[in-house]
This record gives structure tokens, C-alpha cells and sequence, in this order.
């Protein structure tokens, strides 16, 4: 199942990537090697500062830019792009573009694709200087962009690859400190104690595991950390309670039903104080950021009944059932 | 009433768990120290565990993100869903918030600049965001952490619970705030 859902994720992005990239290069999206006409505004006036780059402000106006680039390509009625310019004496020179929050976002692509990472470059090919000594019309050919899109999936994977190494080391400090809690608490009893007041609701949920195991105190403290939001916590106490669910485990390396109830229940994800997305509502100026609570609750409610529910019938599946006992085709004996 | 007494209990659950199992353990004469350290050296293990599959998944939720490919599956999917009145913005949502929480937390923070923290779609996306976890992450956390590869019906069980968890919140929403 997860070998199939993993495949389908990498090799449907990358087919998409593709695609696009094609359909982009034949419809010319990017218009390399196309001439764009822009005023630029400069920092000195002609004749200062020949063959050293300066700051300079390109100015187009929108109409201007969507018939180059096609519609709906802007936001702004006027686009001033901050760059810097350098002009040779013989009537050219290049322009390099840093991207910024007002940049349209046509460039802002072409930028994360350039050569030198958001920079994006162009030749001034000539120019006619304007009305004042600092003003001129200038015709450019910015750098050919290409495969825009596989270019970012490259990107994507080596920053997800680094992100998914730093989330675990992040987790080791984390991790200690609850697992020595823990072992306290269990040589104390108070796991058990925990797991006995409970004990008809957990026999309920995971018949397999005896309920004086300590796999049910962590389990209950892992869902009650998640319910008061305690991510922090949570995590630690959760993988606790597998490790321990794996000490009941027969086969190694295959889950058995009550890890799968149990991470049914976790992925559902029931909060009774939702903090990040009040947070983010606060933020973007919500005049009541905690109204979504109870819708909320009741979200929460209804993925768990159901996660539970779920994983309760598919586990009868013989499917599934085979791979618990071993006897499904090609395992080993 | 009910919200402040929740909030309170999740800022004293910590400190006050910690300090109880730590004089229960000295009222029980476990030896602290020791045994902390003791159970605080697998940390190390478990996260270190963990990295492969974790590798694994988000390497391949990013291509899939990167690519671009969601924007397929929202056009795909968007005619079925506009049958039981699912806003086109909301399904970007709903199909992200398994696969990536800081991406699904990005398309919250973007709906709310669009349409606004307290329009229909604002609160929609908020309480989506609230009423799940990210699956596939916590799969291969929790798997990960002690060598499962089979992971057998956890995977379909956690996708339904997505599923009931975006068409409750659309529910309660519509019932609420529409």
C-alpha cells in the first residue's frame, strides 16, 4: 500500500514537472530570446560611472508587460523593478534583477530558475537616452530560462532530505528528557495506575494488548497530549507507546491491529484547543480568532470515530489479516 | 468558560506531569537520576531511527509539491466536489493537509489574506487545519521509530479520518457561519 501511495507521489510529481516544463518551452512562456522594451530610471547620469554597475529603477507599465507576457500577469499598474545596470561605451550593457515582494511573479519564476539563484539577467542590447540625463529606453534580452518546474523538484528533494534529518536531530533532546520521565514513572507504577483507571475504554479500543501493559499508560498519555495540543509531548509519549506495543509484537517490521487503531486515532488528530490555527487567524487580523473551536471539536470527533472505526473493520480484510499471520503469498517462511 | 479552563489545563499539564511522576518516583525510593539517565539515553536511538523513513516520505511529498501537481488534482477532483458544495479553494486544503503540515499551513495563511481571517473560506480552512493531523507524517514517525515497513491498513484507516474530518468541518461550517 504505502510502496504504491510513495511511487505514485515522486512519479506523478515528476511527470507533471515534465509537462509543464514542455508545454512551457513550446508555447515560450518565458519568451527567451524575445526583445523586451523598458525605460529605465538611473542612479548617475550618462557619462558617469561607464562600465561599473549602478542602481537603477526599470519602469513598465502594465499594459506594456501583459502584452509581452500575456494576461493577468501582474498586479500592479505600474511595475517599478529595482536593478542594477551597466552600460558600455559602445551603447549596451547588462541588467540583473533581484527579486522582490512587488516583483511580478512571471519574473519572480524566471529569477528562482536563473543561473545565479534570484537573480535574473538580461543584455541590453541599445538604448535611447529620455528627456532628462537619467532616463532611457532600453531594449533587453534577458537570459533564456528553461525547465522551470524540474529544476524546482531537484531543489525540493535535496531540501526535503536535509529538513527530514534536522527534524529528527530536533527531536533527540526532546525525545531524552520524556523517555527518562517516563522510565520514572514506570518504575514508580504510575504508568500502570494510569492504564487501570482507564482500563475498560482501552480494553475496548486494544483487545490484543493485556491491560496492565505499559504500552496503554503511554498510549493515554500520548492521546490526552495530543487533545491538549501538547505536540511537544506528544510525539515522545507516542513513540514510547510503540516501542512498547513492539515488545507485544510477533512478526517484526509489520504492524500489528492495535498499533494501527492507535495511529489511526493519532493521525486523526482530535484537539480541544486547535492552537496553531487560532494563532495564524489572530494574525491575519480575526476579530474572533477562537470561533473555529467547536467546529473544530466536532471535525476532530469525526475523523477520530471514524479512524477508529476504519481501522476496527479493515482489519478483518483478509488482506490485511494475512500479513498479520505471515501467510500471505511471497512472505518468507 | 469550558475554553479557558482547557487552555489553562494545557499550560499547567506539563510542569505539573513532570513534578508528580518525579516525587512519585522518590515517594516510591526509585533512584531519579539513574534511572532517567538510564531512560533518556534511547532518545538518541529513536531519533536517529526515524531518519530514513522520514527521508523517505518528505522527499517525495516535496517532488510532488514542487511539481506543481496539486493544482492538476484540485482541477480534477473539483467538479465532484462542487457537487456537495466543497469550495474549489478549501479541496487545495483538504488534499494537503495529509501530506505536508507547513504546506497545508501556508495555503491557511494565504486563503486568509485572499477572502479575509473571518469570511466563510477563512474559517473553513482554519478549522480544517484544526480538525486533523498530518498523516503521512505521523506514519512514518511512528512507524519509523521502531522499524515497521509493513504498515498494513494504518495508511487507508488515516486517509478515511481525513476525510471525515474536512467533510465534518465543511458541515459544522456550513451549519455555523455560511
Amino acid at each position: 500500500m504505502l510502496n504504491y501511495i510513495w511511487i505514485s507521489l515522486i512519479v506523478f510529481g515528476v511527470v507533471v514537472a515534465i509537462t509543464v516544463d514542455l508545454n512551457d518551452q513550446s508555447s515560450n512562456k518565458y519568451r527567451n530570446g524575445m526583445e523586451f522594451q523598458a525605460e529605465i530610471q538611473l542612479q548617475k547620469p550618462f557619462g558617469v560611472g561607464v562600465n561599473t554597475s549602478q542602481d537603477a529603477t526599470l519602469m513598465v507599465s502594465r499594459a506594456h508587460f501583459e502584452q509581452f507576457y500575456g494576461p493577468k500577469t501582474v498586479q500592479h499598474d505600474t511595475i517599478l523593478q529595482p536593478a542594477s545596470v551597466t552600460l558600455t561605451k559602445d551603447g549596451s550593457g547588462t541588467i540583473l534583477l533581484s527579486a522582490d515582494d512587488h516583483t511580478p511573479s512571471i519574473w519572480k519564476e524566471m529569477s528562482r530558475a536563473a543561473v545565479t539563484k534570484d537573480k535574473l539577467s538580461g543584455k541590453i542590447l541599445s538604448f535611447t537616452r529620455g528627456g532628462d540625463d537619467r532616463t532611457m529606453e532600453a531594449i533587453i534580452v534577458f537570459e533564456p530560462i528553461t525547465f522551470v518546474r524540474i529544476k524546482q523538484v531537484t531543489q525540493a528533494a535535496l531540501d526535503y532530505a536535509t529538513m527530514a534529518v534536522n527534524i529528527a536531530l530536533g527531536l533527540i533532546g526532546i525525545m531524552a528528557l520524556w523517555l527518562g520521565i517516563m522510565r520514572i514513572a514506570d518504575e514508580a507504577g504510575a504508568i500502570k495506575l494510569l492504564a487501570r483507571v482507564l482500563r475498560p475504554f482501552m480494553k475496548f479500543l486494544f483487545p490484543d494488548v493485556p491491560s496492565d501493559h505499559p504500552a496503554v499508560g503511554s498510549m493515554i498519555m500520548n492521546i490526552s497530549a495530543n487533545m491538549l495540543g501538547l505536540s511537544n509531548a506528544a510525539t515522545p509519549l507516542g513513540l514510547k507507546a510503540m516501542e512498547e506495543l513492539d515488545k507485544l509484537n510477533p512478526r517484526k517490521g509489520v504492524a500489528t491491529n492495535a498499533m494501527c487503531t492507535f495511529l489511526a486515532i493519532n493521525t486523526a488528530g482530535l484537539t480541544l484547543i486547535p492552537a496553531t490555527a487560532i494563532a495564524v487567524r489572530a494574525a491575519a487580523g480575526s476579530s474572533n480568532p477562537t470561533v473555529i473551536v467547536g467546529a473544530t471539536i466536532i471535525g476532530g470527533l469525526c475523523s477520530t470515530t471514524v479512524g477508529i472505526l476504519a481501522a476496527k473493520l479493515l482489519q478483518r480484510l483478509p488482506v490485511f489479516r494475512k500479513q498479520l499471520d505471515g501467510t500471505e503469498e511471497g512472505a518468507k517462511p | 468558560m469550558l475554553k479557558s479552563l482547557v487552555s489553562f489545563l494545557s499550560i499547567i499539564a506539563i510542569p505539573v506531569l513532570i513534578f508528580t511522576f518525579l516525587l512519585w518516583g522518590i515517594f516510591k525510593r526509585v533512584k531519579v537520576y539513574e534511572v532517567f539517565v538510564d531512560g533518556a539515553k534511547e532518545g538518541f536511538n529513536v531519533a536517529i531511527r526515524i531518519i530514513p523513513y522520514l527521508v523517505a516520505m518528505l522527499v517525495a511529498i516535496g517532488i510532488f509539491r514542487a511539481s506543481g501537481a496539486m493544482d492538476f488534482l484540485t482541477i480534477a477532483l473539483n467538479p465532484i466536489t462542487s457537487l456537495i458544495g466543497f469550495p474549489a479553494e478549501a479541496l487545495t486544503m483538504a488534499l494537503m493537509r495529509p501530506l505536508s503540515g507547513s504546506g497545508s499551513l501556508g495555503i491557511m495563511i494565504e486563503l486568509m489574506k485572499v477572502h479575509g481571517a473571518d469570511s466563510f473560506i477563512g474559517v473553513l480552512s482554519s478549522t480544517m487545519y484544526g480538525s486533523s493531523e498530518t498523516t503521512f507524517y505521523v506514519l512514518a514517525v511512528y512507524f519509523g521509530s521502531v522499524n515497521i515497513k509493513r504498515i498494513r491498513h494504518s495508511l487507508p484507516a488515516g486517509l478515511l479520518a481525513d476525510l471525515a474530518g474536512m467533510l465534518g468541518a465543511l458541515f459544522v461550517c456550513r451549519l455555523l457561519f455560511f
